[in-house]
C-alpha cells in the first residue's frame, strides 16, 4: 500500500453529494471533468477516486431532481455533458449544508472532550 | 417527495435501458477525450495521453455497472431480462406455450371458482357487526331422531322464557319464517316472510337503509309493522324512496313498512337462494301459541348476542338451567318430554351442514390442478431436456447455477401467471352463469364471488404453481453435466435417464390421483343411479300440484274454510281429462313434512327407543290416487269419514312394520301425542305404499294420513280453542293431458272462486322430484367433470413421456431392427414400459381411493366405498386409456427407417 492511497480519505456516504452541489453552486454549471478536477484541486490531492465513480453521484442527484445535465461544448470545442444545479438543488444544498454543519458541529465537540485527560 | 421521483425513475428506466447506455456511453467517451486532450497538452505522446486518460478514469466497465446499479433497480431488471428471453423462448415453440397456459388456465380457474364457494360459504365472517359473538340458542328433543333435528329448535313458551330468564346474553330474540300472501300493491304473491322479536334486530346490530327497524316494545304491543328487503324494495316497490308508512297486506291484514334493510342484510341464513326472506315482521305471540298444540311444537328458533366476557359454554349452562325450569312447569301431557339447551355459535350453525360438500369439491378439484402442475412440470422438464447442450453450454461459458435457476422459475412463472390470469377470466364466467345451479342445500350463495381474498387466492396459486411446476426443471439444467452433454451427446441412448425417472414418478403420481378421482366418481354415479332406481311410493307423471294458504282474515270459521275447498275440489273434478283430484297437508318429494309423536296401542317400545315419530299428512278428496299410491291393504278414505264418525287413519308400510310387524295393521289404534296426552284412538282402516316425502335418497319415515276433517278431533288437548283445520293444503291433479296445459285451467279456477288468493310453488311432481335429486345431481355432475379432466390430463401425461423416450431411444430402436428384432417386438417393448408406470400409478391410485372413502362416505348412497365393480372398472379404465396413450408412440417405433435412423446426426 503506497503512502498516497493512506493519506487519501475515505468520503463519507452522503458528503460527494454535498460536495458536487456546492461545487455547482459556486462554479456554475460544469461537466464530469471539470468537476472531478475541482475536487482534486480542493482537496489538495487527498481525495483520490477514479474519475469514474463520479457517475452514481451524478445519476443519483439527477434523479432527485437537484441537477441537470445537458450537452454543450467545451472552450476546446469538444462535446460535453455539462451539469447545472437546480432550485430544488439549491435548495438541498442549504438544507444539506446544515445538516452537515451540525453533524460536524457535534463530531468536532465529541473530538474536543475526549481529548481532555 | 425526492425518493418517490427516484424510486419512479428507477422503474422507469428499467425499461428505457438502451437509450440510458447510449448516452452514459457517449458521455464517458467525452469524459476521456478531455482527459486525453489535458494530458496532450501536459506534452504526452498520443499513445502515453490515452493511457494516462484510462488511468485516470479508472476502468470504464467498472464505472459503467455502478452507473447502472445507481440509476436502476438492477435485480429487477434481471428478471425482466429473463421474463423477455422466456418470451423469445416462448414464441419459438407456441404450441408447447398454448397446451402449457390452457392446462393452467383450466386447472386455476377451476380451482378458484371452487375456492370462491369455499370462501363465501365457509370462511367469509358473517355480515354482522362482531359475528363471532352471535349465537343460537336451542333445545335438543331426546329421542326425537329426525334429519331436521340437527339444527336445534324451540317451542313458543322457550322463546319467552329464555328471554326472561337468561343473564347471559346482551339481545336475545326468537324468530319463525313462514309463507305469507302478499296484496295491496300489484298482483297477490307468496313471500318469504319472517316473524322475529324486536331484540333479533338488535342482537344483529345492522342498521337499515331506509327508516328504522321495530322495537321489542313495539313487537310486544302487537303493532302491525314491516321491514323490507332490499330486493323486495327494488322489485316489487321499484325502490320507491317514499316507501316508509305506506300500507301493505299481509294474509289482508295491513302492515305499514317502517324501514328497508340494505342489500348485503340476510337473515336467517338459509340455505340456497329461493328461501330467502323478503320481509320482516314482529313476532308478537298470541295467547294460544302458549297452549296445546303449538307449545309443544318445536318450530322456532332463537338467536341471540353473548354479553361481553361471556364465553358460548357459559351462556350454555345458564340457558341448560332455563331449560330445566321450563321442563318442571310442562303441563301433564308434556311431562316425559326431556331437552336439553344448547348454545351454537352462530357461524356454525349455517354452514355445518355445507362443510362436507364444499371440502369434498375443494379436494378434488385441488386433485386436478395438481394433475395440470404435474403435466407442466413433465412439459418443462422435456424442454430443459431438449435444451441440455445449450444449458451445458452456458454453463461452460461461466453461467452460474442461480441464473439458470432463475431463469427457469421465471419460465414457469410467466407462463403459471398468464394462466392464473385466463383462469380467473374463466372463473368469473363460471360464477356468473353457475351461481344458480348451486344447489339449494348451501347457505350464503349470495356471499360468493370473485372478492379481494378469491383474487389473492388465484394469484397465489398461479405464482405456487409456477414456482413447483418449475422446480423439476429448474434443479435438472443445472445437475446437467457440462461434460457429457458436450460430448457428441446424441447418441448416447440412456441421455437424460435421471430426468426421465422424474418424469416417470410424476406420470405415476398423475395417474394415481386421477384414478381416485375416477373411482369417486363411479361410485357418486353409481349412487345416483341406484336413486334413480329408488320407488318413490308413487306415479309422478301426468300430475300437478300447488300449494294453497287461506288467509284466517277472510276464512275465520270453519264452515268459510269447507266451502272453499268443496267447491275447488268440485270444479277441478268435473274438468274434462281429470282422472283424480285431492288435498295433502305433505307433497310427495317436495321435503316440507315434519314429524310428531305418536302412542300406539300396545306397542312396548325397546329401552332408550325414544320417541315414536311418524309424517301425519291430512287429506281431503282422492290424493291417493291422484298421485298414484298404492293401497296394499284396506281401504282409503271415503266422505263418510268426516268430524262426526269413527276417528280413523291409513298407515305406511314402514309405519306397519315397525310397530306391528308381521301382522295386519287394520283394526289397529294410535293416538297422537305421549301415553300421558289424553287423545282419542284413531283406527287404522288401510296400509299404503313407502311414499319419498323428501329427495329419493333420504330414508322412508313412517307416514300416518288422517282425512283433515277429523284433524280437530284427534288432537285432543292439544286443539285450541276455535281450532280451524284445512287452511292450507297442497291440491293434487292427475289428467290425461300433459300436466303444463293443466296449469292455467288450475289458475283460473282458483282465481274464479277467491280472486285475491295466489297459488304457491305450482310445479309437476315431475319438477319437484328434479328439485329434491339436485343436490345429489350437482355433486355427481362436477366430480364427474373433475375426473374426466384429471383423466384427460394424465392419459396425456403418459403419452408425453412414452413419445418423447421413444424419441430419445430412435436410434435404440432403429440397431434393434437392424439386428432383426420384429415390429412386434419394439411396439411390445414400448407398450410393456407405458403398463408398468400405469400400473404403479393404479395401485398408488387404489390405497388413495381407500384413504378418501371416509370423505366420500356421506355422498354415497347404496354403494359401499370399495364397490369391487366400480374398483376394478376404473382401474381398468385407466390401464387401457394408458396403453392406448402408448400405442401411438410405439406405432410410430415401429415404423422407424432404421437406415435414416442410423444415419441421422
Amino acid at each position: 500500500m503506497s503512502t498516497k492511497e493512506k493519506e487519501s480519505i475515505q468520503l463519507l456516504q452522503g458528503t460527494l453529494d454535498l460536495i458536487v452541489l456546492r461545487t455547482l453552486a459556486t462554479m456554475g454549471p460544469q461537466h464530469a471533468y471539470q468537476i472531478a478536477t475541482r475536487l482534486l484541486q480542493i482537496s489538495n490531492r487527498l481525495l483520490n477516486l477514479n474519475q469514474g465513480t463520479l457517475y452514481p453521484a451524478l445519476v443519483r442527484l439527477e434523479q432527485y431532481g437537484w441537477i441537470k445535465g445537458t450537452w454543450g461544448k467545451t472552450e476546446s470545442n469538444r462535446e460535453a455533458k455539462f451539469y447545472e444545479i437546480t432550485k430544488a438543488g439549491q435548495k438541498a444544498l442549504g438544507e444539506e449544508t446544515r445538516a452537515w454543519r451540525r453533524i460536524s458541529a457535534l463530531v468536532e465537540r465529541l473530538l474536543l472532550e475526549e481529548s481532555w485527560p | 417527495m425526492k425518493h418517490l421521483r427516484r424510486i419512479f425513475l428507477r422503474f422507469y428506466l428499467l425499461f428505457a435501458n438502451a437509450k440510458v447506455e447510449a448516452e452514459l456511453a457517449r458521455e464517458i467517451d467525452a469524459h476521456l477525450a478531455l482527459l486525453e486532450d489535458e494530458y496532450l497538452r501536459q506534452g504526452m505522446s498520443p499513445e502515453d495521453a490515452r493511457r494516462a486518460a484510462r488511468l485516470a478514469y479508472g476502468g470504464v466497465e467498472q464505472a459503467k455497472q455502478l452507473h447502472r446499479d445507481e440509476r436502476a433497480f438492477q435485480g429487477l431488471g434481471q428478471i425482466l431480462q429473463d421474463t423477455r428471453y422466456t418470451f423469445r423462448q416462448l414464441r419459438k415453440s407456441p404450441g408447447f406455450t398454448l397446451t402449457a397456459i390452457l392446462m393452467l388456465a383450466l386447472g386455476i380457474g377451476a380451482t378458484t371458482a371452487i375456492f370462491s364457494i369455499v370462501e363465501g360459504v365457509l370462511l367469509h365472517p358473517l355480515p354482522f357487526p362482531h359475528p363471532g359473538r352471535l349465537v343460537i340458542v336451542g333445545d335438543v328433543l331426546e329421542g326425537s331422531h329426525c334429519a331436521s333435528c340437527a339444527q336445534s329448535s324451540v317451542t313458543v313458551p322457550d322463546i319467552r322464557n329464555y328471554m326472561r330468564d337468561t343473564q347471559s346474553f346482551s339481545h336475545l330474540g326468537g324468530y319463525r319464517q313462514r309463507l305469507f300472501e302478499l296484496s295491496g300493491t300489484g298482483s297477490p304473491a307468496a313471500v318469504n316472510a319472517t316473524r322475529m322479536s324486536g331484540e333479533v334486530f338488535a342482537a344483529l346490530g345492522v342498521p337499515p337503509l331506509l327508516g328504522r327497524t321495530f322495537t321489542q316494545q313495539e313487537d310486544e304491543e302487537q303493532q302491525q309493522v314491516a321491514v323490507l328487503s332490499y330486493g323486495m324494495w327494488r322489485s316489487r316497490f321499484h325502490g320507491d324512496p317514499n316507501i316508509l308508512g305506506s300500507k301493505i297486506l299481509l294474509y289482508r291484514k295491513p302492515y305499514t313498512v317502517i324501514g328497508v334493510m340494505p342489500r348485503d342484510f340476510e337473515f336467517p341464513l338459509n340455505p340456497g337462494h329461493v328461501n330467502q326472506s323478503e320481509l320482516w315482521l314482529p313476532l308478537s305471540l298470541q295467547p294460544e301459541e302458549f297452549t296445546a298444540g303449538s307449545a309443544a311444537s318445536w318450530n322456532s328458533r332463537m338467536v341471540g348476542r353473548l354479553k361481553p366476557g361471556i364465553t358460548a359454554e357459559q351462556a350454555q349452562s345458564d340457558a341448560e338451567r332455563v331449560a330445566r325450569e321450563t321442563m318442571r312447569d310442562y303441563p301433564a301431557y308434556m311431562r316425559s318430554f326431556r331437552i336439553h339447551a344448547v348454545v351454537t355459535p352462530l357461524q356454525e350453525d349455517t354452514v355445518a351442514q355445507a362443510r362436507p360438500l364444499v371440502r369434498t369439491l375443494f379436494f378434488a378439484v385441488i386433485v386436478v390442478l395438481l394433475i395440470a402442475c404435474a403435466n407442466l412440470a413433465g412439459l418443462l422438464l422435456v424442454r430443459a431436456i431438449r435444451r441440455r447442450r445449450e444449458i451445458a453450454m452456458r454453463l461452460a461459458l461461466g453461467a452460474r447455477a442461480a441464473t439458470l435457476l432463475r431463469q427457469a422459475i421465471v419460465e414457469s412463472m410467466v407462463l403459471s401467471v398468464a394462466g392464473g390470469a385466463i383462469g380467473l377470466a374463466l372463473a368469473a364466467v363460471t360464477l356468473r352463469l353457475g351461481v344458480s345451479l348451486l344447489p339449494q342445500t348451501l347457505p350464503r350463495v349470495n356471499e360468493i364471488g370473485l372478492d379481494w381474498p378469491v383474487m389473492l387466492f388465484a394469484l397465489g396459486l398461479a405464482l405456487l404453481t409456477g414456482l413447483l411446476c418449475g422446480l423439476a426443471p429448474a434443479f435438472a439444467a443445472i445437475r446437467t453435466s457440462v461434460n457429457e452433454a458436450l460430448k457428441e451427446g446424441g447418441r448416447t441412448g440412456t441421455s437424460g435417464g435421471g430426468h426421465a425417472r422424474l418424469r416417470s414418478a410424476l406420470v405415476v403420481a398423475e395417474i394415481a390421483v386421477a384414478l381416485t378421482l375416477l373411482t369417486a366418481s363411479g361410485l357418486l354415479l353409481r349412487s345416483f343411479e341406484k336413486m334413480r332406481d329408488v320407488k318413490l311410493g308413487f306415479r309422478p307423471d301426468n300430475t300437478l300440484a300447488a300449494l294453497y294458504v287461506l288467509p284466517q282474515q277472510q276464512y275465520r270459521t270453519q264452515s268459510a274454510i269447507d266451502e272453499f275447498t268443496k267447491t275447488l275440489l268440485n270444479h277441478l273434478g268435473q274438468l274434462p281429462g281429470v282422472e283424480a283430484v285431492g288435498i295433502t297437508s305433505f307433497l310427495p318429494a317436495a321435503g316440507n313434512s315434519w314429524g310428531i309423536s305418536f302412542t300406539i296401542e300396545g306397542y312396548v317400545p325397546p329401552k332408550g327407543a325414544g320417541l315414536n315419530m311418524a309424517a301425519m299428512s291430512l287429506l281431503e278428496g282422492n290424493p291417493f290416487e291422484a298421485l298414484g299410491i298404492r293401497v296394499l291393504r284396506g281401504r282409503v278414505f271415503t266422505e263418510s269419514d268426516n268430524a262426526g264418525s269413527q276417528l280413523v287413519a291409513v298407515v305406511n308400510r314402514k309405519m306397519a312394520e315397525r310397530y306391528w310387524p308381521g301382522q295386519d295393521p287394520i283394526g289397529k289404534r294410535l293416538r297422537r301425542g305421549l301415553p300421558e296426552t289424553s287423545t282419542p284412538w284413531m283406527t287404522v282402516v288401510g296400509e299404503v305404499d313407502d311414499v319419498k316425502l323428501g329427495s329419493p335418497d333420504a330414508e322412508t319415515i313412517p307416514q300416518v294420513y288422517q282425512p283433515v276433517t277429523q284433524a280437530v278431533a284427534s288432537e285432543g288437548v292439544f286443539a285450541s280453542v276455535g281450532e280451524l283445520s284445512a287452511t292450507n293444503g297442497w291440491i293434487v291433479v292427475r289428467s290425461r293431458m300433459a300436466p303444463e296445459q293443466m296449469e292455467d285451467t288450475l289458475r283460473a279456477i282458483v282465481r274464479k272462486i277467491d280472486p285475491q288468493l295466489p297459488l304457491y310453488q305450482l310445479q309437476t311432481m315431475e319438477q319437484a322430484i328434479s328439485k329434491g335429486e339436485a343436490p345429489r345431481r350437482f355433486v355427481t355432475v362436477l366430480i364427474s367433470s373433475f375426473a374426466i379432466a384429471a383423466v384427460l390430463l394424465s392419459v396425456l401425461g403418459i403419452y408425453g413421456v412414452i413419445a418423447f423416450s421413444v424419441a430419445l431411444r430412435e436410434q435404440e430402436m432403429a440397431v434393434r431392427m437392424a439386428l432383426g428384432c420384429q415390429r412386434s417386438g419394439v411396439i411390445l417393448l414400448i407398450l410393456s414400459s407405458g403398463a408398468r408406470l400405469a400400473a404403479v400409478g393404479c395401485g398408488l391410485g387404489l390405497l388413495g381411493a381407500a384413504a378418501s372413502s371416509h370423505l366420500l362416505r356421506s355422498f354415497l348412497f347404496q354403494v359401499n366405498p370399495f364397490d369391487p365393480r366400480v374398483l376394478a372398472l376404473s382401474a381398468i379404465a385407466m390401464m387401457l386409456l394408458a396403453l392406448a396413450a402408448s400405442a401411438l408412440p410405439a406405432r410410430r417405433a415401429s415404423s422407424t427407417d432404421s437406415v435414416l435412423a442410423l444415419r441421422g446426426e
